[in-house]
């Protein structure tokens, strides 16, 4: 008896040493399910499980839901604390994301009051951790960017017994959403509603340490990836697209019907609902399998449904044979209520176009740039789903880039944004003079919301980024950079991957040092412009007074200057062309402020040209890279002549009416 | 067809007054082209001898336009816009000060001389200026009134779910207020019509006369102007159509030829209206008086 006693003892007191205290649940999982991916295995590690049951009341703009998350703690250390985002809570006056947005501007919103229809709300009405009890009363809202006390995107938790590493914990949590009229792509807008970042999200546990920022006016979102089952219930008029693929769709008793979505391997659940919508159906034959293409169409835009068919299918195809397989079995393309704030937005499997009734062929900023964007934005944060609080130009920019790639393919270099008889901007052409405008308020890597402004942000994250992967392009050759991007994608799909994860797979591919180029390009703000300072051609025998020039037979002294103009060191050809037809190419490494070259030829010099192989998009003035010795006047008076002709134009109009 | 009719007579007083509308037009190229100087001198100091002018030579890339507008050493875009504005305005005050002479010669069955012209020009000019404060005036408030309506309604068609509404909306509001601003220019070109043609000092009753006239034959006169306004719609239509499709992008001359070309067509169409009303003045005063002088037998030929 004693004996038994004594080993009751010991085994309670090794129990209390190796996890006294411990919340480790059994018999919870993250399900294995595969339903809603073209795979016969996960292909994440699961780290989240959401189910969700929500209500939608289409009159208040109002949802009531509850939720229940399981949790994998695969941190390798016990974790006690969970905080959670509750983005819909940025749509409030006194929050972090109102005041940099009235500061600043924001993703296409700047106001001047945050109209009361616009603002959100995110309340979570009870908080429990099974096993460990009501928790409601221990929230604590948590300002880890800026100390904004009157921000509450952030909730934290603290539990009384702590998660053990590899073990799970269930959270049970009831909220209720008000929606705003769509600002930052969420909300409601006249019938129809986007549900975006509207439950409370879990933060992500990344390089040791919690990783959940508040709302900020131009940062996106961050978060692990799992399973999402999800339930909606709204009126039976309501036509209802979402993330994952569709489970069930049952008509209840009181008019409404409740629509149920799984989604395996993603990391964020988004969903619309319009009685208006019309649905159309495309399937995409990926590598990993068919992918059924469903696209919500506004009634007015019904013309438009061929364009939205061929960009996603050009993108797919493009990225399949790029980059990697699209595994989802679904792809949601959703055309929003026009005019509002809910169109361009990815969302795992889920995407927001948008475009307008009247758009013309020529103009292809909507729905082809659209459509193919947030379509790339499934690889570039769906599948790679980088920090976009921190290294948004991982997101946006190498999506920017290779929007520039696919729209090629779509149209052609030079049209693919807008061709208009004649007149014509290409997606390269766009993003260079996007950059020029502000190419040096803030490097690229750089936290969202520590950007100079919402410009700033714009210009560096997107189109800086862009033309630095299209001259990194010109350095490694186009093939080695598509290589490049594909071993880095099917290296870390679904993970998390930091900005050395990208830089270094480029230079393991390519085989080059690119530290001089990453450390000024990414990590540096110096300003890429070199020009043709100078160029002249004097008779060798300048000094005889009696001195013919003779073309062919008079020997000339040709100086040709080079000038960096700005701070960022870039090796550069350059092309001297002579009048008598000869060619020289040079190579300057760009190291000093300036070089000169002579030649001594029976042949003046007739142009120069900076980069002659057009490889270098980076330079931020294009016109001054080269110098023709003989004016060519035409281009000039092309531009007096148009203009000319809007000057007449303006002042017959204003004499027509007015005398 | 009165209307055709009208037309017709106004068409023939235009075409054997020819030398108004060159003369005019040459005044609209020669104070437009001084316009664009300033752009000329900002883009001949980047583009003369850069490779990368070729993309607005060779087709005409937005975005490399964009890139020279926003380069600093191309200056203030006020730069290029500022003359261009002045100038056009200068055009307008031109014609302001030599429009009485057209109505004048116009009205005319001979060739009025240069001495006429330009007396008849000075003798009008304070007259037409009270006459433009009147138009700005009453057109002022009625086209405010009407982009009030206009604002109203386009925000209802807004929040409802069919999207074309606002679109329709806004076209509808375009026409009428087309139509009621061609009404207005009516009233007032009659009112010039009868200062220069009756020698009437006071503005206030040739306004008022306008007015009984223009509100008594709406019909035909609206009918008029906006056949000739359609008209000039189809010219600048075909003008923009042929520029696009025979002109090469790097033909500057040609590009010249056909917009000049247009341009003098448009300047033509609102002559044209101005001696629709002159007919139509002419062949009412010959009603009233019951007299005929040459000039009706202008407008029953037609």
């Amino acid at each position: 008896m004693l004996l038994r006693a004594s080993i009751l003892i010991w085994l309670l007191v090794i129990w209390a040493v190796s996890g006294f205290g411990e919340a480790a649940l059994t018999g919870l999982s993250i399900p294995a399910t595969v339903s809603a991916i073209n795979s016969a295995a996960p292909l994440s590690q699961r780290v989240v499980h959401y189910e969700i049951d929500a209500k939608y009341s289409p009159k208040t703009h109002t949802l009531d839901a509850s939720e229940t998350l399981t949790y994998h703690n695969l941190s390798g250390q016990p974790l006690d604390t969970f905080p959670f985002h509750l983005y819909l809570n940025g749509f409030q006056p006194t929050s972090t994301w109102a005041r940099e947005a009235k500061r600043e501007g924001t993703r296409g919103e700047d106001f001047e009051q945050l109209d009361a229809t616009r603002y959100g709300a995110e309340e979570i009405k009870s908080f429990e951790v099974v096993g460990q009890g009501d928790l409601t009363s221990q929230l604590q809202f948590i300002h880890p960017d800026d100390n904004n006390r009157d921000d509450k995107t952030v909730v934290q938790v603290h539990l009384p017994k702590p998660v053990p590493p590899d073990g799970y914990v269930q959270f049970k949590i009831n909220f209720h959403d008000q929606f705003p009229k769509t600002v930052a792509r969420t909300g409601w807008d006249r019938e129809s509603v986007l549900g975006g970042q509207w439950f409370p999200k879990i933060g992500v546990w990344w390089q040791g340490a919690w990783n959940c920022h508040q709302f900020h006016a131009y940062t996106e979102f961050f978060a692990d990836f799992g399973v999402y089952d999800v339930k909606l219930t709204v009126p039976q008029d309501e036509v209802v697209g979402a993330s994952g693929v569709e489970v069930s769709n049952v008509s209840n008793p009181d008019g409404t019907k409740t629509v149920t979505y799984h989604g395996d391997d993603i990391h964020d659940f988004a969903w619309t609902a319009s009685p208006h919508y019309i649905d159309v159906y495309d399937t995409f034959q990926g590598s990993m399998g068919p992918v059924k293409i469903r696209i919500m169409m506004q009634p007015a835009h019904m013309r438009l449904v061929e364009r939205h068919k061929r960009a996603v299918q050009v993108s797919m195809r493009c990225f399949d044979q790029w980059y990697g397989p699209y595994p989802y079995k679904t792809l949601t393309v959703v055309d929003p209520e026009p005019d509002s704030e809910s169109s361009g937005m990815e969302y795992p499997t889920f995407i927001t176009g948008g475009t307008a009734w009247w758009t013309p062929s020529g103009d292809r900023t909507s729905p082809e740039e659209v459509v193919e964007h947030e379509f790339g934005h499934q690889y570039w944060y769906g599948m790679v789903a980088t920090n976009e609080f921190e290294d948004a130009w991982m997101d946006e920019g190498i999506n920017q880039y290779v929007e520039i790639k696919v729209m090629d393919v779509m149209f052609t270099p030079s049209t693919s944004v807008y061709d208009f008889w004649g007149a014509t901007v290409g997606e390269r052409d766009g993003d260079h003079l996007f950059y020029a405008q502000k190419p040096d308020f803030d490097p690229m890597a750089r936290k969202g919301w520590q950007f100079a402004n919402s410009s700033s942000y714009g210009v560096i994250t997107y189109a800086k980024t862009a033309v630095v992967l299209l001259t990194l392009e010109g350095i490694i050759g186009e093939d080695t950079m598509r290589q490049a991007m594909r071993t880095y994608f099917m290296r870390y799909r679904f993970t998390h991957p930091t900005k050395e994860d990208f830089l270094k797979t480029i230079e393991e591919v390519s085989g080059k040092d690119l530290r001089w180029y990453f450390n000024q390009a990414v990590y540096g703000t110096e300003v890429f412009d070199y020009r043709v300072y100078k160029v002249t051609s004097l008779p060798a025998e300048w000094f005889k007074n009696d001195l013919k020039e003779e073309k062919g037979k008079t020997e000339y002294i040709n100086n040709v200057w080079i000038q960096r103009k700005e701070g960022f060191v870039f090796p550069v050809d350059i092309e001297v062309k002579f009048d008598n037809g000869e060619k020289v190419r040079e190579h300057w490494d760009g190291q000093d402020r300036w070089v000169r070259f002579e030649y001594w030829k029976k042949a003046k010099v007739d142009s120069v040209e900076i980069d002659p192989d057009h490889k270098v998009y980076l330079d931020r003035d294009n016109f001054n890279n080269s110098y023709i010795v003989k004016e060519n006047l035409a281009p000039a008076h092309k531009l007096v002549n148009y203009w000319t002709f809007l000057t007449q134009f303006f002042a017959q109009f204003l004499s027509w009416w007015l005398v | 067809m009165q209307g055709e009719g009208l037309i017709s007579a106004g068409a023939r007083i235009a075409r054997n007054n020819k030398r108004y509308v060159v003369w005019f037009f040459l005044l609209n190229l020669a104070f437009a082209r001084l316009g664009a100087s300033g752009l000329g001198a900002q883009a001949s100091a980047t583009l003369d001898h850069s490779f990368y002018a070729d993309r607005l030579l060779h087709g005409f890339n937005l975005a490399v336009l964009n890139e020279l507008i926003v380069r600093p050493e191309f200056g203030p875009a006020r730069g290029a816009t500022a003359p261009a504005m002045i100038f056009a305005v200068l055009f307008f005050v031109v014609s302001l000060i030599f429009m009485p002479g057209v109505l004048l010669g116009y009205s005319s069955d001979h060739r009025i001389s240069r001495d006429e012209f330009f007396r008849t020009c000075g003798h009008n000019l304070w007259r037409f200026v009270r006459l433009f404060l009147f138009f700005i005036v009453i057109a002022g408030i009625i086209a405010s009134i009407l982009s009030g309506i206009e604002f109203a309604l386009a925000k209802a068609a807004n929040e409802t779910s069919n999207e074309r509404l606002p679109f329709y909306m806004h076209l509808a509001s375009l026409v009428i207020m087309f139509l009621v601003l061609t009404t207005i220019r009516i009233w007032f070109d009659l009112a010039e019509t009868e200062v220069v043609l009756r020698d009437q000092g006071a503005t206030r009753k040739s306004v008022a006369s306008g007015f009984r006239t223009t509100w008594h034959n709406l019909k035909r006169l609206l009918g008029s102007y906006v056949g000739i306004a359609l008209v000039a719609l189809l010219i600048l239509v075909a003008g923009i159509v042929l520029w696009h499709s025979i002109v090469p992008p790097a033909s500057v001359f040609g590009a010249f030829l056909i917009s000049q070309a247009t341009l003098l067509l448009l300047l033509a169409a609102r002559f044209w209206q101005r001696a629709t009303v002159v007919a139509f003045y002419l062949g009412k005063w010959t009603s009233i008086e019951e007299t005929k002088p040459a000039s009706t037998a202008l407008v029953s030929a037609s």
